[in-house]
């Protein structure tokens, strides 16, 4: 541990922040280390390590937060941050810095990781190669293999002016294969990432040969995908990425400082109806394993099951300390940062929707015509209206009740409560997807899951090329 | 900002690597001393500003190639680090194209990179800048009632680039910007938007009344929005949306794209790809140009590249490596670790978008847009978009909830009017213009 991380000096240092006064203050360290291999043209191609070491340290005013950051440990350059982010404060003269006394708390751990200093590199090295072989030998269309794997350990110490001292060790590691695949004509792409904060023994059971395969699959598939269809038409939302409708459609509406704000279409709707009561909505910073979970938040509050959503009625919102403060209630251990570099907000960790009654064959049959989107490479929301979009990584048209042909790569685009609304069928098939995604919000990147059964809405546009 | 100090720290970072064993290395560090502050109604709701350092590395070793990006540059924090790096090297195929660059700039370049007044400005005058705003956004019009805050930024820097062959340079730069968020209601709906201005140079930076003017109109311009039919019609892309589609193609034309099959353009130099009205550039010596550099991240001199002709493909842009491996000179595009653009944008038309919109019968506007489907390897374009349907030459009604998609091949070939209205306010950037058919999809 940087000799600048002691218990006594943090101490210090938060109460140095607040000298101007304040409601609270944070000091978050970081120490990061990240690892990881490339490979291309089915060779090794770059080996990239990262170290990211930094102090934060934030004062909050009511409303308003000062923010500072130092990639200096020195006393005198964390003083230094101490004072520009006491800022905030500056209409009320600085008085006596009194330390903080700190005393450290613990919290359970839902990781299953060790440390990545330990691993053998050659590891690394033959899971790529092996998925890269296996991409290949699937399909002679494939013409072209990117595969990526890092591995990550995040270790924060956060201490708070409430006297708390929390530390958490963050294991991530991530696996992506990207294949393209060609004939004559056309060209297709498929995407696959897995991982979690996990070790790398996770990849014995989810193995790189089988991710390789599955990127195949997909990059062939859309070789001989026909254009999308466009305009309003049945949905099925395949089970796992799927969840990236609920990210886009409700999450990101239901974080504490769009709604305490008043910028979000969910503010002050909590107890109403805004979902089919077929709809359950979690959001779960304790599953184990998974790239959003958090044994505490980056505020030193431990992650917990949250029921955004219940039969359809809001329930609550997504909190981190300063918005809960404003809003009266507690925070939900939602508050999160990219780095040391930035103040928290509120966010996402795991969001799913658990099984319903509905089998996947029942909810294709019942389709007359629409669209079955089974992989999904992303999505956005326009948190004051809600429409929201999300893109389809592998679809397929379904036809009177039946899957027909491969559809290319399409945007979907519909409004939150109203797509919400709409859903007429919840697959009894629930589960997380593969962990790969990675969720942007004012310039902060984090990890998160995403989780979904099957689920069919009644309508929405799809956004293909195909009129008529 | 002190140029010696970041190149002095990337030639430390040479010399442990070198220690460490590398054969060749080249390393660069960034200084920034950056600033944000947001104003809500009359309150400063965040107040930041920090000076942070970070060096990026790179290291050969017969052909073998590894990477260290680091902020932590104490003396035994980095040496552990670059021991780490070059021994991960160990690990990586040789490849008799990795190396550094065979040219490096020699000659200063005067790009009008920095504005000295950035650095003079008090955050008094930062923070009053933020709170105008929001005051300009709610008299701009009664139905604001609220925003997502107003923001200033700044950021005052140096980069340093050095390597083993002895080549070590750096040169100063600086940025600001301002920003809005105004929220407006209609009825039961509210309406976002974001604008903002950014710049080199404050003098250059649009006046907070037009920021604001404008940020209001994206919001309230879109009250009584509909979805429209699904056809096909032409469509036009405002500036913003327009620089969206060029960093698509950027996308198409980088060579570590093209490299490894994941562009639609691989293979096809020298083919008509787009409309006469297509002539793409990427120029890294655009005076206070957002994407200008004197060198870029290799240390190679950066320059100005046609990259589409009148609608014909002439060049990919690439680094050292991509240049290599695809039997091509360097464009001047490295970002270090990758291919980048510097300042790339569609040459300008004749036509103000006022008049492009006067010229279409039957068109559909596109304001705006959310989400990033753009299949690379193929050319697939899909989005999620707001604007205005365009009838008789007018603004007839304006339209929501509804994508507009098609095929990057048929896209480029269907320009047919560009506008007057390209600013170098981003480093890839675009006028408005306007493609003869496109399928939007709604009701």
């Amino acid at each position: 541990m940087p000799a600048a991380f002691d218990e006594a000096f943090l101490g210090k240092l938060v109460g140095r922040a607040l000298r101007h006064g304040g409601e609270f203050a944070d000091v978050f360290c970081e120490r990061r280390r990240t690892l990881s291999y490339r490979l291309q043209d089915g060779r090794i191609h770059e080996a990239s390590y990262g170290v990211t070491l930094g102090v934060g340290i934030r004062v909050v005013v009511g409303e308003s937060a000062g923010f500072a950051c130092s990639d200096d440990l020195s006393e005198s350059a964390l003083t230094k941050a101490a004072d520009a982010a006491s800022l905030i404060a500056r209409a009320v003269p600085a008085g006596e810095a009194t330390p903080i006394d700190l005393s450290p708390a613990r919290a359970p751990s839902f990781y299953d990781g060790n440390s990545a200093d330990a691993i053998d590199a050659r590891r690394y090295v033959a899971m790529l190669e092996a998925a890269d072989a296996a991409a290949r030998r699937y399909d002679p269309r494939v013409v072209a293999v990117n595969a990526q794997l890092s591995d990550e350990l995040q270790e924060v110490w956060i201490a708070t002016s409430e006297g708390r001292l929390v530390r958490d060790y963050r294991p991530l590691i991530t696996f992506g294969v990207q294949v393209v695949a060609s004939d004559k004509h056309e060209r297709g792409s498929g995407y696959v990432g897995d991982g979690g904060r996990t070790s790398i023994e996770y990849f014995d059971r989810e193995t790189p040969e089988a991710l390789g395969e599955e990127a195949a699959r997909i990059a062939a598939i859309n070789v001989a995908a026909i254009p999308a269809p466009a305009g309003e038409m049945e949905m099925i939302v395949g089970a796992g990425g799927g969840g990236v409708l609920l990210h886009e459609a409700v999450g990101h509406g239901l974080e504490s400082d769009f709604n305490r704000r008043g910028t979000s279409l969910y503010s002050g709707r909590v107890g109403e109806r805004v979902a089919s009561e077929l709809v359950t909505i979690f959001d779960d910073g304790n599953l184990r394993e998974e790239r959003g979970s958090l044994n505490v938040d980056d505020e030193g509050v431990p992650g917990q099951h949250k029921v955004l959503v219940e039969n359809g009625r809001l329930l609550g919102y997504m909190q981190d300390r300063l918005n809960a403060r404003l809003m009266g209630v507690e925070s939900t251990g939602s508050g999160r940062r990219q780095s040391f570099r930035f103040a928290p907000q509120p966010r996402m960790c795991n969001t799913y929707m658990p099984s319903g009654d509905a089998t996947v064959e029942e909810i294709v049959a019942s389709t007359q015509r629409g669209i079955y989107a089974k992989s999904f490479a992303g999505g956005q929301v326009e948190i004051a209206k809600g429409d929201f979009v999300f893109m389809v990584g592998e679809g397929y048209l379904v036809e009177h009740g039946k899957i027909t042909a491969p559809v290319r790569n399409a945007t979907i685009i519909g409004n939150g409560p109203d797509a919400m609304m709409k859903v007429e069928a919840v697959g009894n098939d629930g589960r997380l997807a593969r962990r790969h995604y990675t969720c942007g919000k004012g310039g902060q990147y984090v990890p998160v899951g995403v989780g979904m059964p099957t689920v069919k809405i009644a309508s929405i546009t799809v956004g293909g090329t195909q009129h008529g | 900002m002190d140029e010696s100090a970041a190149i002095g720290l990337a030639c430390d970072a040479l010399a442990l690597a070198r220690d460490a064993g590398a054969q060749s290395a080249e390393a660069s560090v960034s200084i920034a001393r950056r600033f944000h502050t947001e104003a809500r109604d009359n309150v400063v709701s965040r107040l930041e500003g920090s000076t942070g350092k970070s060096l990026f590395l790179r290291v050969f070793h017969d052909g073998r190639k590894a990477t260290l990006s680091t902020s932590d540059l104490s003396r035994d924090g980095l040496r552990g680090a670059v021991e780490r790096t070059v021994a991960h090297a160990a690990l990586v195929a040789p490849d008799e194209y990795a190396g550094l660059p065979d040219e490096v700039a020699r000659e200063e370049a005067e790009l009008r990179l920095a504005d000295p007044q950035v650095a003079l400005r008090e955050d008094a005058e930062k923070v009053d800048e933020a709170l105008v705003l929001e005051r300009l956004i709610r008299a701009a019009d009664a139905r604001v009632t609220n925003s997502s805050g107003s923001h200033y930024t700044d950021a005052v820097a140096v980069t340093a680039i050095a390597n083993t062959n002895g080549f070590a340079a750096g040169y100063g730069w600086t940025r600001a910007g301002r920003s809005t968020g105004p929220v407006a209601l209609d009825g039961a709906v509210k309406r976002i938007a974001q604008y903002g201005t950014a710049a080199r140079h404050l003098d250059d930076l649009e006046a907070p009344d037009s920021v604001a003017v404008t940020a209001v109109r994206r919001a309230v311009d879109l009250f009584g929005a509909r979805k429209p039919p699904t056809m096909r019609v032409p469509v036009i892309f405002e500036r913003d949306v327009a620089a969206s589609l060029l960093d698509d193609l950027f996308a198409a034309v980088s060579a570590a794209n093209v490299a490894v099959g994941n562009s639609w353009l691989s293979g096809r130099i020298g083919n008509r790809i787009g409309s006469e009205l297509v002539t793409v550039v990427d120029d890294g010596r655009v005076a206070a140009g957002l994407g200008s550099s004197p060198f870029d991240g290799e240390g190679v001199p950066t320059r100005r590249t046609p990259v589409f002709e009148r609608g014909t493909l002439r060049s990919f842009l690439y680094d050292t490596y991509y240049a290599r491996k695809l039997g091509a000179a360097s464009t001047g595009n490295s970002t270090g670790g990758g291919v980048g653009p510097s300042n790339f944008y569609l040459e300008p038309g004749s036509m103000s978008l006022e008049e492009l919109i006067a010229a279409t019968p039957l068109g559909v506007l596109v304001m705006d847009t959310i989400g990033f489907a753009t299949e690379h390897a193929s050319g697939t374009y899909s989005r999620g978009a707001r604007g205005f349907f365009i009838e008789g030459g007018e603004l007839a009604y304006p339209i929501d909830e509804f994508t507009v998609a098609g095929q990057y091949t048929e896209m480029l070939a269907g320009v047919d009017a560009v506008g007057n209205d390209l600013r170098f306010d981003a480093p890839v950037i675009s006028p408005s213009f306007r493609v003869a058919e496109m399928t939007i999809s709604g009701n």
